[in-house]
């Protein structure tokens, strides 16, 4: 059996996975993985399935001493992370001794930190899956985000692992200025021609109040108009929400499932693993995409 | 944006694209339209429909939510039914809720808001058969359709940080439950012990879109009995 003590649990630091499938219609939200390409990537790298499971940390890992060998990898962003004290790479598997300790720092590029153990996790699925959605105290461990003295175990896989390094080319460049491609959503014609020329042409800053649930975004975007109510409706990660104070907030994995505020658009999917890259502070610009 | 519109047990739907693979549809009635939404929703459900993997029922609208990536092609949800035939489900499940009022935290706010005593907002209250219109925002979270207008009070100015599990409360014309502790700014006027919710089973709960409830008033003291009865 192989197991992770953690000796400080970092910023933000959850069990994630694909998600929670097929409860949307009892609130239940998707939950999951914010950057699903890191994702893969780094249960590619140890070798794992596809559906095993991975910490996410946010904008600074914490520190975990291993009590078995193992092989691990990261992705996403990089907050500088050493074994030992000594710098190890991204984006390339890992081979770990029993006694190492993994420590992170601020990350300094991208937002969300990936760490993959080559294994089966042993955590309790609830609803189908590991995840952690914190709002509503469940998945994950105890429906929380990582705390000194918390284990993980993990069955070892047996078969024989060949230790690997991305290549360049598959390796994304997070910016902390991205334009995101979105659909038009049912409300886009709520907002007059000037304000679509208008919300086109604004750069947003992410605000500090992003998390899982939606990244939330500042400018001097305003709506003229008084719109008229909107009944709530269905909702998914990706929707572009717009309250009546002009910042719109974009739905996240931990997002409601029904929500009253004119959904002017839906970031495309491959585009939202980008914008969960996107540290505080950094700004983003929408393009249409239809 | 409307995409285009569809016939689906035996009405006429607009179809909203939400995103690469998720539709919204709308029924273009005027009357019943829950019910419209919740017997179509069942449709659909009992359908199995090929990569469907999430439906999300709301008041006026049904989201249907796919797992792989499609190209936009409303023909695709044209064949979702070739039913022209009006299904209205009648026969519909009744639950009742055991509910203290003696729990409600915001009395003296709903008192002075309908210009009711509480006695008289209970009785009302209780009396109701209510639908359930949907659940979300939050896992477990009912909206109750059927308030009698006469106790409709506004949310609280500023939500509570914590309201307790099993909390029942009215918002605005719609009385609804906590399940899950959570935020939220309902005025509270009674609490059940019933768990009607828990995500440890698989479904996690039996309640549905569709469903009816009614409320059955219960003592402090057979409030605390049941608490202890249920651990």
């Amino acid at each position: 059996m192989g197991k992770l003590v953690v000796i400080d649990g970092g910023l933000f630091t959850t069990v994630q996975d694909a998600g929670r499938c097929g409860f949307r219609k009892y609130g239940v939200p998707v939950s999951g993985v914010m950057d699903n390409s890191a994702f893969e990537l780094v249960n590619r790298l140890v070798g794992n399935s596809q559906d095993t499971p991975v910490l996410e940390m946010t904008l600074k890992g914490g520190k975990y001493r291993f009590e078995s060998d193992s092989v691990i990898a990261l992705t996403g962003a990089n907050m500088n992370p050493t074994i030992n004290g000594k710098s190890v790479e991204l984006n390339s598997s890992l081979e770990i001794k029993a006694g190492d300790i993994l420590e992170f720092e601020y990350a300094s590029r991208g937002c969300r930190c990936y760490l993959g153990i080559r294994g089966t996790w042993k955590i309790e699925k609830i609803l189908g899956s590991c995840s952690t959605y914190i709002e509503g105290n469940f998945g994950g461990i105890e429906g929380r985000s990582l705390q000194k003295g918390d284990q993980l175990h993990w069955k070892e896989i047996q078969a024989d692992f060949q230790s690997y390094t991305l290549s360049q080319k598959e390796i994304p460049y997070y910016s902390s200025k991205l334009t995101v491609e979105f659909i038009s959503g049912p409300e886009w014609n709520w907002l007059s021609k000037k304000e679509q020329v208008e919300f086109l042409s604004t750069e947003f800053t992410i605000s500090s109040e992003s998390n899982r649930m939606g990244i939330r975004l500042n400018s001097d975007f305003q709506i003229e108009e008084k719109k008229r109510e909107m009944v709530s409706s269905g909702v998914i990660p990706g929707i572009i929400q717009l309250p009546p104070n002009g910042s719109p907030i974009i739905l996240m994995k931990d997002g409601q499932t029904i929500g009253g505020y004119p959904r002017i658009g839906k970031v495309l999917d491959i585009h939202l693993n980008r914008l969960a890259q996107v540290p505080p502070n950094g700004t983003i610009r929408f393009k249409k995409s239809d | 944006m409307e995409s285009g519109s569809l016939q689906l047990n035996g009405i006429s739907w607009s179809v909203f694209r939400l995103g690469e693979k998720a539709w919204l549809l709308q029924p273009k009635v005027s009357e019943r339209v829950l019910e419209h939404i919740h017997s179509t929703s069942d449709l659909l459900e009992q359908s199995r429909i090929d990569g469907l993997q999430d439906i999300i029922t709301a008041y006026d609208s049904i989201t249907l939510i796919y797992d792989t990536q499609f190209k936009y092609d409303p023909d695709i949800i044209s064949d979702i039914s070739s039913s022209t035939e009006q299904h209205l489900s009648t026969e519909k499940n009744i639950f009742e809720i055991k509910v203290c009022y003696e729990l409600g935290m915001d009395w003296s706010e709903v008192e002075v808001k309908t210009g009711l005593s509480k006695e008289e907002v209970i009785s009302i209250h209780s009396t109701q058969n209510y639908t359930l219109a949907m659940m979300g925002f939050m896992p477990g979270f009912i909206f109750l359709d059927g308030l009698d207008r006469k106790i409709a009070v506004p949310r609280k100015e500023t939500p509570r940080i914590k309201v307790p599990s099993g909390s029942v409360g009215i918002g605005g014309n719609q009385t609804g439950m906590y399940s899950l502790e959570s935020p939220g700014g309902w005025q509270i006027i009674g609490r059940t012990t019933k768990s009607f919710f828990d995500v440890k089973k698989t479904p996690p709960t039996k309640l549905k879109a569709g469903d009816k409830i009614r409320f059955n008033r219960i003592s402090k003291d057979e409030f605390d009995k049941l608490v202890v009865k249920n651990g």
